[in-house]
């Protein structure tokens, strides 16, 4: 064989190579978001169960709504968001990747990548409005939900993104911000906006007693909400290998640190069990159990590249026993109703993942910034908590003044489903009043 | 608390948190397994309490 021919078969070979790497890269991430639509199906199931059966289609079909109004939303603002903000509030020049009437936002044989992306990124943001939906069930308006879950969906948590979850971002290249599993701009920022909102939607009627003590509210089937939360947990290896960025050959953090798949499956493991066993301590109760395991997850999310599993096990299971005690504070004490504990969960739980990682991980140095210290963390957690709790409160402030936010008195007693929805969760049912379209006994029925 | 056992990514290889540090590594490890049994023991005496006090 000459020269020539074989500088061809060579140049044949790396082609071949190159194209393979292009088209791994692109099938992991269309799994990653097949997988993260597991998430959707988890908050569906949980949230029908935590509902009463008189709101069970009626939480269901918001968080229907949620996912399939965000999908445009963020196609047409979101991605751009994110591209155009890593330094702050100036646009930056990468913004015109994410220029709808550009090229690269729709089909195109030289750009294999940013489909793929927006496609993951979509399932994040979808993943936001999930978190505030179910602390806001049975007595939120359908609109107003629809319009707060793409505000935070495809504008707030995706700014978030942009500063503190992207190569460039602003708040790794001052304070050296980790959070490579997203517990700030996804968790942290769903829980305070959902917080925000919450104070203005105000309780479920018959929450609280005239002298403030609480009455429980039951949902109607606990093994659905146990069997979503489960699916859930499922879907976050999906999201959590969406958080990673991978070219065909090697594995990076967001941050273009070096990682492997190997470190995300040791510690998001650990992770989930050390959250369900912290939260099995405290509670003995299955949905806290379950919730402990999200815990988990995100407490140990933003150091799932570095944490030795052990200590992933030990800073989830910490978050287990914690966040239950301080969900029932936030109810008991602040008289916060959120039906699910959301606030506490991915509010408080990123929260303390972030601050974990300034505790146990300080010192890794940085591709983009100064190495992870207890401080950049700490400042980081502020900037995502004002983000996230600012815009939920003035949205809902704005919705609540227009009579735009909470569903009449008369609907909630009845049951959102005999008001709103045009079908029955359980038509053959016939002891509940909601299902006959009577009135409730009382209001925490 | 710098925990990291690298100060540069070139050429690492296990870099988890206190991986040059195999004393720290065991009493992490015997904190999380004894978490586990402490759980354990928790929930054994949780059963027992249920069961006295249920009504005869």
């Amino acid at each position: 064989m000459d020269n020539a021919a074989l500088l061809a078969k060579i140049e044949a070979l790396e082609a071949s190579v190159a194209l393979t790497k292009t088209v791994n890269a692109e099938v992991f991430y269309w799994w990653c978001t097949a997988l993260m639509i597991a998430i959707h199906a988890g908050f569906l199931a949980y949230e029908m169960g935590a509902s009463r059966a008189k709101n069970a289609l009626a939480s269901g079909l918001k968080n229907l709504l949620a996912f399939a109004f965000l999908v445009p939303a963020f196609y047409f603002f979101g991605w751009w968001i994110y591209l155009a903000f890593p330094t702050g509030f100036s646009i930056s020049e990468a913004s015109s990747g994410g220029v709808v009437w550009g090229e690269s936002m729709g089909p195109n044989l030289g750009d294999n990548a940013s489909g793929i992306f927006w496609a993951a990124f979509t399932l994040f943001a979808a993943t936001t409005a999930s978190i505030m939906s179910g602390a806001v069930i049975e007595r939120i308006r359908m609109s107003a939900f629809t319009i707060l879950a793409v505000i935070l969906g495809a504008f707030v948590w995706i700014l978030g993104a942009s500063w503190g979850w992207h190569p460039e971002g602003w708040l790794t290249s001052t304070f050296g911000l980790h959070d490579i599993g997203a517990a700030g701009c996804v968790h942290m920022v769903a829980g305070f906006f959902t917080l925000g909102v919450l104070i203005n939607l105000g309780p479920r009627l018959g929450r609280f007693n005239a002298d403030g003590t609480v009455n429980h509210i039951s949902g109607h089937n606990m093994p659905m909400s146990l069997i979503g939360l489960m699916l859930i947990v499922m879907g976050f290896f999906g999201f959590l290998g969406g958080c990673i960025l991978y070219n065909g050959g090697t594995w990076m953090t967001i941050y273009n640190t070096p990682t492997t798949l190997s470190a995300f499956a040791f510690n998001t493991l650990m992770g989930v069990a050390g959250g369900m066993i912290g939260s099995y301590l405290v509670t003995r109760d299955p949905f806290w159990m379950m919730s402990g395991a999200l815990i988990g997850v995100i407490s140990s999310a933003p150091g799932l590249d570095v944490y030795y599993p052990p200590l992933a096990f030990l800073i989830s299971f910490i978050g287990g026993c914690v966040i239950p005690k301080l969900a029932d504070m936030l109810l008991t004490r602040f008289k916060i109703d959120d039906a699910v504990g959301a606030v506490a969960v991915h509010g408080l739980g990123g929260v303390w993942g972030l601050l974990a990682v300034g505790l146990f991980a300080a010192g890794y140095p940085n591709v983009n910034g100064p190495a992870i210290s207890f401080g950049g963390q700490f400042m980081s957690m502020i900037v995502f908590a004002l983000l996230g709790f600012l815009p939920g409160f003035a949205a809902s402030y704005v919705l609540k003044m227009l009579g735009m936010l909470r569903t009449d008195p008369k609907v909630e007693l009845a049951g959102l489903d005999v008001a709103e929805v045009p079908v029955k969760a359980y038509p053959e049912a016939s002891t509940i009043p909601a299902f006959t379209g009577g009135e409730a006994l009382s209001p925490a029925e | 608390m710098n925990s990291a056992p690298i100060a540069t990514w070139e050429g690492a290889k296990a870099y988890f948190t206190f991986a040059d540090q195999p004393a720290v590594l065991m009493l992490i490890s015997a904190l999380a397994l004894a978490a586990c049994v402490g759980v354990l023991v928790s929930m054994v005496r949780h059963e027992t309490d249920c069961v006295k006090k249920l009504p005869n």
